[in-house]
């Protein structure tokens, strides 16, 4: 008898053991998810995650836990986590253009098409073109046929060459044909203060930095098709009809190759929820940006046909 | 003036009282922890303060900010260690202190001096909010970059004997800053195409090798040499209390490090390291016994320590009105308010005009807290510390510094950075290179490599963009005539030196 309801415990054990390896992935998440931002706390991209952490209560039953690793312009986050272990604890969002563009430009094994999953896009960040509030210029053909009356004689601001603000600045110039002198500074905050300052002519810069500067700086075009959804104020490129190279970063969630299926579709899932919750809309809303959700498939094709719309821009870099 | 309503509102809640006490015990314990910064604490504390209510986060936060800057000087005091970037300047005169027995002495200049500065900022902030705030616009690259010339001018005074030696250790200071990308193009330089080295060298491992195991490896050395024991702390039974007399030639040293650090923490992005050391510069070359700054001159912790602690009143002008974080924990201070749907721009002191100031009001008792915790509690430390024999004081230090440089941002690399910036430091004592002027101008290289060529990218006139703006031009004069000064009276040491020969 004894024996027998041992040997029961060893079977009942060992099948308990088996179906737990088997839904390893089914039972997730059962541990605190790491969200890795690879650039500093603070920033547009850290400001989403932090939305998602505080707007994932009671979507996914655990924290996520947003963990800040940033330099090298984002590669050193993204080299954290290729390596991680893919099972579905280790995530990364970040700002997808910047990061193309950095992985184009940049001497790296990563390839932002190939070395990730695509889980899924949860916001979207636009530049465009500003201006300080005093600039003579009023709308962007001003700033074009100033720049043809004296080629090379306006300066423009932007965050740092290569990133998506400096890209999609030297989209429009090269599309209109003019010339201008690019002054780069470190990050978006210095770029709005030196713009304000009127230490350049005109600036790239992200549409939701106009929040709360309105007094200060006048936005003359976002460097898109059409409005943004949140900055609705501001005119598009394209409905002026002025040319312009499609660059823009949308906020991307990868995960690392490898990871089960069923844990980026649930993670997917999740974050659609999230997405879709009017808190998180409101803790953006401040920050002048909001949810633009999209899931894994659709994002990896935005951020392919963003490459091919690049790919020219960033050859001239390069070289 | 609304911060009088503002400090009674916050003096008569009890709640946020205990929070501002607690937040500046947490700030000090993190601050004089090597390895722990409030920065750190800051972002690890950040997620707890979603659930509070804003004054209450921002305070809590606001004041670890505050009296980790302070609890800095404990660790340099006391270890030799930088707590943060911050108080590298301290440990200058602050560690021969120590040595000396008097580390009590020298905690409680460095309270008193702390808390003159930081209320010094915290006046000048509540006063001249909107005022700085213009200031800050006005300066842009062709500004900052004369700016940082006149600083560099600062390493002539803690340059030394060997002029030689002293620029040398400048240069490989300037060298070793230009590893990583960049500022201005992104393309990595001096890499050697390793992807660690892209990042740049950090500024904690390369201070934690430099003064921390460099001094492990000089006193294990002399070990060597004499067969003795290595030489012990002294003990001074006056050590550790601090009369007013003692106290009164430290004041004009404050009150100018007070000055200079509120002057700095106007401009976003210079940072408290620059002020402390600028500050330090200025009191020895103003001193009237230079020849002691360096060997344990209470004056010389008092100057940086005012002046690293008066940048935070002013930083939090162009951080709240124009967006632009000065440090880390301005950038997660800014992160706070957005949180709490707060918009930082402008419009702020109109919009959350009462938040603002009781925010400025909680800071100002921060300080207060800090102050008083320090004074009485830090000399009980320092008394427990000196009583641990060299022999196990040194392991300890040797240890923490690894963790210190590790956890600072989690990388095995950064510890590479410190043992062989370690090695570095022992060999630049031994054959007398100066430790200091190669810190500083690690410091200052990088921001002026920066904005000098934004400066000459938006000129039209290459570098006359520095004559053509009054600003820059009127820092860069400030700078040469520094300069000549100092020239000036290395000439006249050098012949009465001569003259000394010639009686001998």
């Amino acid at each position: 008898m004894k024996r027998r309801s041992f040997l029961g415990t060893m079977v009942a054990a060992t099948a308990l053991a088996a179906t737990s390896t088997a839904s390893l992935s089914a039972d997730w998440p059962k541990r605190p998810i790491n969200l890795v931002v690879p650039y500093k706390a603070g920033g547009g991209t850290d400001a989403y995650a932090r939305a998602i952490s505080a707007a994932a209560k009671g979507v996914l039953g655990v924290p996520v836990v947003v963990v800040n690793k940033p330099g090298s312009g984002g590669l050193n986050g993204a080299n954290a986590v290729v390596g991680a272990r893919p099972d579905g604890y280790t995530m990364m969002m970040t700002s997808g253009g910047s990061f193309l563009l950095s992985t184009m430009t940049r001497d790296t094994k990563i390839d932002a098409l190939d070395s990730f999953e695509f889980v899924a896009q949860v916001g979207q960040l636009r530049t465009s073109l500003m201006v300080p509030m005093n600039s003579p210029y009023q709308t962007v053909q001003d700033v074009i046929d100033a720049a043809k009356a004296n080629p090379g004689s306006l300066r423009w601001a932007h965050s740092g060459r290569g990133g998506f603000h400096h890209v999609g600045g030297l989209g429009f110039l090269a599309q209109n044909g003019i010339e201008a002198q690019d002054v780069p500074f470190k990050g978006g905050g210095p770029t709005r203060a030196a713009l304000i300052g009127e230490q350049a002519d005109f600036g790239f810069l992200g549409v939701q930095q106009l929040r709360g500067f309105e007094e200060q700086l006048r936005a003359l075009a976002v460097n898109s098709e059409d409005r943004d959804t949140i900055m609705t104020d501001v005119p598009s490129f394209g409905e002026l009809g002025i040319p312009f190279a499609a660059v823009s970063s949308p906020v991307i969630v990868f995960a690392p190759k490898g990871t089960p299926a069923e844990v980026v579709s649930a993670m997917e899932a999740a974050l659609a929820e999230i997405a879709a919750k009017p808190e998180f809309a409101g803790l953006l809303a401040e920050r002048g940006t909001g949810p633009v959700y999209a899931g894994g498939s659709d994002a990896k094709a935005g951020l392919a046909a963003m490459k091919a719309d690049a790919a020219p821009l960033v050859q001239s870099l390069t070289n | 003036m609304e911060i009088f309503p503002a400090l009674a509102t916050v003096i008569t809640d009890p709640t946020l009282l205990f929070a501002i006490v607690l937040a500046s015990a947490v700030g000090m314990v993190v601050g004089a922890t090597p390895g722990l910064t409030a920065s750190a604490a800051i972002a690890m504390l950040l997620p707890i303060t979603f659930y509070m209510s804003p004054l209450f986060a921002l305070a809590f936060l606001y004041v670890i900010g505050k009296s980790g800057r302070y609890g800095g000087s404990v660790a340099a005091i006391l270890f030799n260690t930088p707590g943060t970037a911050a108080s590298a300047a301290t440990q200058i005169d602050g560690y021969p202190l120590a040595r000396a027995g008097k580390a009590g002495k020298a905690m409680k200049v460095a309270t008193i001096s702390s808390v003159i500065g930081d209320l010094m900022g915290d006046v000048m902030l509540v006063v001249g909010v909107g005022f700085i705030a213009a200031i800050a616009l006005k300066l842009g690259p062709p500004e900052t970059f004369a700016i940082y010339f006149a600083a560099f001018v600062v390493i002539g005074s803690v340059i030394g004997k060997s002029i030689t030696k002293g620029l040398a250790s400048a240069l490989l200071g300037i060298l070793v800053a230009m590893i990583g990308l960049d500022p201005i193009s992104s393309e990595e330089r001096f890499t050697f195409g390793s992807f660690e080295l892209s990042n740049g060298i950090g500024l904690v491992p390369l201070m934690i090798g430099v003064f921390v195991l460099g001094e492990v490896f000089a006193q294990l050395e002399e070990r060597q040499k004499s067969k003795d024991a290595i030489k012990e702390n002294v003990t001074d039974p006056e050590g550790h209390s601090l009369s007013f007399d003692e106290y009164k030639p430290c004041i004009p040293h404050a009150v100018r490090g007070g000055f200079i650090g509120a002057g700095i923490g106007v401009l976003p992005g210079l940072g408290s390291a620059i002020a402390a050391f600028i500050s330090y510069g200025e009191g020895k070359r103003r001193a009237r016994n230079p020849e002691q700054w360096g060997n344990g001159a209470l004056e010389g912790v008092a100057a940086p320590e005012a002046a690293n602690n008066a940048v935070s009143g002013p930083s939090m002008a162009p951080l709240l009105t124009l967006g632009i974080p000065g440090s880390t924990i301005g950038a997660i201070l800014l992160g706070v308010f957005l949180i709490h749907g707060i918009q930082v721009g402008p419009t702020l002191f109109l919009t959350d005009k009462e938040l603002v100031y009781q925010l400025f009001a909680c800071g100002m008792l921060g300080i207060l807290a800090y102050g008083l915790i320090g004074f009485f509690g830090a000399t009980q430390v320092a008394r427990l510390i000196l009583k641990v024999p060299t022999s196990v004081l040194y392991p300890l230090i040797f240890l923490t510094a690894f963790v210190a440089a590790y956890s600072a941002r989690g990388s095995m690399f950064d510890v590479t950075v410190m043992t062989v910036a370690g090695f570095a430091g022992w060999l630049m004592r031994k054959f007398e290179f100066n430790v200091a002027a190669f810190v500083i101008s690690f410091v200052l290289a990088k921001g002026a490599e920066e904005t000098f060529r934004q400066a000459l990218l938006m000129s039209d006139g290459g570098a006359l963009i520095f004559v053509e703006r009054p600003i820059a031009a009127a820092f860069i004069l400030i700078g040469l005539a520094a300069m000549g000064f100092r020239i000036r009276s290395i000439m006249k040491e050098r012949r009465i030196a001569e003259g000394g020969h010639g009686d001998a």
